[in-house]
């Protein structure tokens, strides 16, 4: 049994007249990381809403086929156990704070109150996800005067506080800069390495090559490619899809033109291995 | 907020039974004496709870040029027959300046005690003590929500003005041209306001907002000895003023 299961999905939001998704089916394995990318209104983000259940529970609309957590079909969850079950992080960094805490400890803590945590449980692991994260610096201030890079990281904090065993992060870096984007992906890390399930729509493909297991290519409402990281990354059919290759790859293809590379390289450390085996290749 | 305060830490609920005393009071006790020195009651609480300047501010701005508008209306067209001053078809009246008293006084007394209540309290320990008291916290959330929202509209709608701006709308000058700036900004700030609520709604039930348990708070405030004490001494209070309104 798969941990999350798609089979068939078609989907058709109460407003709009096409089908978003067309026909998905998916399997996803626990404790993975996994990466959707595709173009613009490719269907990512539905599909992101409809693993949380967001689809049919908040979005209504036409769902047609099965959607399985843990064997158990999406419409027969709880929302309040799914909200346990799984965390998810939205694009907008200013939508998310809940606007009516104080300071960034309470409103880390809001996810926990609304469970019933205890006070004394709630504070002690508060205090723990904001030393995980680094936050102490902020802790004590208003969350409405964070910056954007600054309030992603307390959303992030707020869902892992939580301790979902699922994690949906939706292009958290997309309005980013590079130090607050690492800073994200540092985070998501170490929540790899705590052996959560990963779903991560991002746009920035050599973060993707960096961090995810496997890799799913959507492509009008359609899952185009699918398959291990390095082998999506490295194939050329997928810029077909509207997918920009990693720039090692990318590299790594123009050389062979010339010469034969015996892989093609999607991340840095990769990149490092193939090249210094072929400038050793040269030398011989 | 020094919460050692005799006044600021009381209980909002305590503070809001005093407020309430002060303004009923004054519609137990008709004389506008009683209720301009109900002004000079909140005047003294608020020093007592270091708002004083805060509570002036706003008293005086806000509450006394409403009521000298008021009064000076009422002095003059006021039905009566005993006119004090004349003239042309401008004419004060005894009656007028009567009724202007005792409805400014009223005024001043419930207006200023809600002014008072609302500088010792901060809206976030009166929404947690309605909360205690069984309010959903759905109601709550609407009310703390709403006062972070409109400074974040304030900064969006700059926003927005600033870009309309660059693409030459007008947005200074006559009224006229303000009035006709207002369109292009209204609309995207209302739209972009009702798509963020979209996800702050998705976000909230993310933060497991929408779970039927009662919920817990790290935040809390508790009720003293001082309350039940200022509580029964309101309640005496309040009989007094019952007994002295039947006795005159």
């Amino acid at each position: 049994m798969s941990y999350i299961e798609l089979k068939g999905i078609s989907y058709k939001y109460p407003v709009g007249d096409e089908k978003v998704l067309k026909d998905i089916s998916l399997s996803l394995e626990k404790g993975k990381v996994y990466a959707l990318i595709g173009a613009n209104g490719a269907g990512k983000t539905t599909i992101c809403n409809l693993i949380r259940g967001f689809i049919p529970h908040f979005f209504k609309g036409d769902l047609d086929g099965e959607m399985l957590i843990e064997g158990r079909d999406i419409r027969e969850w709880e929302m309040g156990d799914l909200a346990q079950k799984m965390g998810y992080i939205f694009q907008n960094p200013f939508t998310q704070i809940s606007g009516t805490k104080d300071t960034v400890f309470e409103e880390i803590a809001f996810g926990l109150e609304n469970l019933r945590v205890e006070v004394p449980v709630i504070k002690e692991r508060v205090a723990e996800i904001i030393k995980l994260f680094g936050l102490e610096s902020l802790q004590e201030k208003n969350p409405q005067q964070l910056s954007g890079g600054q309030r992603q990281r307390v959303s992030l904090a707020s869902i892992m506080v939580m301790d979902p065993e699922i994690l949906i992060i939706d292009e958290p870096t997309s309005q980013l800069d590079p130090q607050a984007t690492e800073e994200v992906f540092k985070i998501i890390n170490i929540m790899k390495q705590r052996g959560k399930t990963i779903i991560l729509v991002e746009h920035k493909i050599e973060l993707i090559a960096e961090y995810a297991d496997r890799v799913i290519l959507v492509e009008d409402g359609k899952v185009a490619m699918k398959g291990k990281t390095k082998d999506i990354l490295s194939d050329i059919k997928a810029m077909d899809h509207g997918i920009l290759l990693p720039q090692y790859a990318l590299l790594g293809y123009e050389m062979q033109k010339n010469d034969r590379l015996h892989e093609i390289p999607v991340t840095e450390s990769e990149a490092i291995g193939v090249f210094t085996k072929w400038m050793a290749g040269k030398e011989n | 907020m020094e919460k050692k305060n005799v006044i600021l830490s009381l209980y909002p609920t305590t503070k809001l039974l005093m407020i309430l005393l002060i303004a009923v009071s004054v519609f137990i006790i008709p004389s506008y004496l009683y209720a301009y020195a109900m002004f000079l009651v909140c005047l003294v609480i608020a020093a007592m709870g270091n708002v004083t300047k805060e509570f002036a501010n706003l008293t005086i701005k806000g509450l006394f040029s409403l009521c000298i508008l008021i009064f000076v209306l009422q002095s003059f067209f006021y039905p009566g027959t005993h006119v004090l001053w004349e003239w042309g078809f401008l004419a004060i009246k005894q009656e007028g300046i009567h009724f202007g008293l005792t409805l400014t006084s009223k005024v001043i007394a419930v207006g200023s005690s809600l002014i008072l209540f609302f500088r010792i309290t901060p809206v976030k320990d009166f929404v947690y003590s309605l909360e205690v008291m069984g309010l959903s916290p759905k109601a709550t959330y609407v009310v703390l929500s709403t006062l972070t929202i409109i400074p974040e509209m304030k900064k969006s709608s700059q926003v927005i003005m600033d870009a309309q701006k660059t693409r030459g709308v007008e947005t200074e000058g006559s009224l006229m041209v303000r009035l006709k700036a207002l369109l292009p900004m209204i609309t995207p700030l209302v739209l972009s306001s009702v798509a963020s609520t979209e996800e702050r709604a998705m976000a909230l039930e993310a933060r497991a907002f929408t779970v039927n348990k009662r919920k817990t708070s790290i935040y809390s405030i508790e009720k003293t000895g001082r309350d039940s004490f200022i509580r029964v001494l309101l309640l005496v209070l309040l009989i007094l003023l019952i007994v002295w309104r039947v006795a005159l």
